[in-house]
């Protein structure tokens, strides 16, 4: 797999990565989902949260990775430090805390038999402790879970040793995600969907712009956010870094007769507001970064969110939009702008939900051998070489240990 | 109709929309857009409108902070003016389409919600 590399648009390097078709089991079917489930999202750094949710020591926040069978508490301790758990009480597995939740606590208790933690991990108090046959209290600590912050993002690894640090594998992405509005976020708005798709036919959706002038004919009219000329929004270059992998698009939008008085009114201010605030004209304003397998982040601070697409099953999945902002709102045009981005965003995000399902429908009925992917789509179809390599990678490591 | 004044002066011709749209919460505000009329969209589109260039001076020539109730309940309805202005603008005649797929993608947080910020 190409790594590092630099592709515009119209070259034909982009057609040199693949041309054939693509085969749709991995779309749907449940025994490649249960191959995902082992090499990929037991055994990759997925992001899970942001600092901003974990402001200060004893903040926490509990996440449920359905794909992974894992719940895992994410708590700063008392040191400032950030650290992972499993959710599971070391007595007998009980959940310390309940589905996806936030909270602050100097301590986790077990509803079932009171054993207590801290927020670092370590076991307090059990009542009747001495009854049990364990040398010290250090041998029922929580099961820790691998943790790291990048970009202000909270990623976590349930691999026990990871292969890769996570700074390892983000790569040069990572680096230029640091530089982000994201990084320094203190706050955000959130918006969320579960929709009856694979992971990757949700995902793939949001890495291709063929589908906008179709999908998004409603919006498509919407004012642009610059002036650039781009009638179909396509992507001028891409990149791909490993299994990871970005492109640049205008972000343009046709012009159409209808007015837009106040949408026009109010993208003015947030232009304004971003110009104000240094961040107009930044070196990724125009990139999407896609981190392996299933984070995107939009580097525009006018837009600046980040969307997840988290397996359920082999045809259901869970989307979390974030967009984040920096401060609190210092006036009323920011808060008003602020809010008005973020809708902005999601009316035109809604317009994807039902294409996805009908393509499900389609997929699910096993009528297709293989789908296509053009020279646009080239971005799909690296997610799926870099999914078979990973499911590849696994299935080696698994005959060599047996072996 | 109630006549108490909840509005800063000035902004009286609001006041009959206050009920509807000034909720205090960006899901609120979301949801009093999907369980509009169009012709409750229209109308307050077309008076919040003409206000909102006004009423944003208004505001933002006070301390966002330490919004006194009538301030803070202009400021939600120009929240609300802006959702209703993708309804408007953009999706015309076919918000009941962008409803029903915007009900399926719920906003489940705010960062100036009262319990948030």
């Amino acid at each position: 797999m190409n790594t590092h590399a630099r592709i515009p648009a119209s070259d034909a390097a982009l057609t040199a990565l693949g041309k054939g078709p693509v085969p749709t089991a991995p779309y749907h079917d449940p025994a490649w989902f249960e191959l995902e489930r082992e090499a990929i999202f037991k055994r990759t750094w997925l992001q899970v949260g942001h600092v901003c949710e974990l402001p200060e020591p004893n903040s926490y926040i509990a996440r449920e990775i359905e794909v992974a069978r894992a719940s895992v508490i994410i708590a700063r301790g008392k040191d400032g430090t950030i650290r992972a758990f499993h959710n599971a009480c070391t007595h007998r597995g009980t959940q310390l805390v309940q589905g996806q939740c936030s909270g602050k606590g100097a301590t986790f208790r077990c509803p079932y038999h009171m054993w207590t933690f801290g927020t670092d991990g370590r076991l307090l108090s059990a009542p009747d402790f001495e009854s049990f046959h364990l040398a010290n209290k250090a041998q029922a600590d929580l099961r820790p879970v691998s943790v790291d912050v990048c970009a202000g993002l909270i990623f976590i690894n349930l691999d026990p040793a990871p292969a890769q640090s996570l700074r390892e594998f983000l790569g040069p992405m990572g680096e230029m995600a640091q530089t982000l509005p994201v990084a320094g976020a203190t706050t955000f708005d959130e918006y969320v969907y579960e929709i009856d798709a694979n992971w990757k036919v949700t995902f793939d959706n949001f890495q291709e712009n063929y589908h906008l002038r179709f999908v998004h004919r409603r919006t498509n009219g919407a004012p642009p956010l610059d002036s650039t000329p781009n009638p179909y929004n396509y992507p001028e270059c891409y990149y791909l870094f490993g299994p990871h992998r970005m492109n640049t698009s205008p972000g343009g939008a046709p012009p159409d007769d209808k007015p837009k008085p106040l949408a026009f009114y109010l993208l003015g201010k947030l232009a304004e507001q971003v110009k104000a605030d240094g961040q107009a004209g930044g070196p990724h304003e125009r990139d999407y970064f896609i981190f392996f397998p299933n984070l995107y982040l939009f580097g525009n601070p006018r837009m600046h969110f980040t969307h997840v697409v988290m397996p359920i099953s082999a045809n259901r999945s869970r989307g979390v939009f974030r967009f984040y902002w920096t401060g609190e709102d210092r006036t009323a045009t920011e808060q008003l702008v602020r809010e008005f981005s973020m809708a902005f965003a999601r009316e035109i995000h809604t317009e994807d939900v039902e294409p996805l399902i009908a393509a499900q429908k389609g997929l699910d009925s096993g009528a297709l051998e293989h789908v296509h992917f053009q020279r646009q789509e080239v971005m799909c179809r690296h997610l799926y070489e870099a999914t078979v390599a990973a499911v590849r990678d696994w299935q080696a490591e698994q005959a060599g240990a047996a072996s | 109709m109630s006549n108490a004044t909840t509005l800063p002066a000035g902004f009286a011709a609001l006041e009959a929309f206050v009920p509807f749209w000034a909720a205090g919460t960006l899901a609120g505000r979301d949801a009093a857009r999907l369980n509009s009329t169009p012709e409750e969209r229209q109308r307050f589109y077309t008076v919040a409108g003409e206000l909102a260039p006004a009423a944003m001076d208004y505001l933002d020539a006070r301390e966002l902070a330490s919004f006194t109730p009538p301030e803070r309940t202009l400021m939600n309805l120009m929240l609300s003016l802006a959702h209703v202005a993708l309804a408007v603008e953009l999706q015309g005649d076919d918000e009941a389409i962008h409803a029903f797929g915007a009900r399926r993608m719920p906003i489940v947080r705010g960062h100036a919600d009262p319990a948030v910020a």
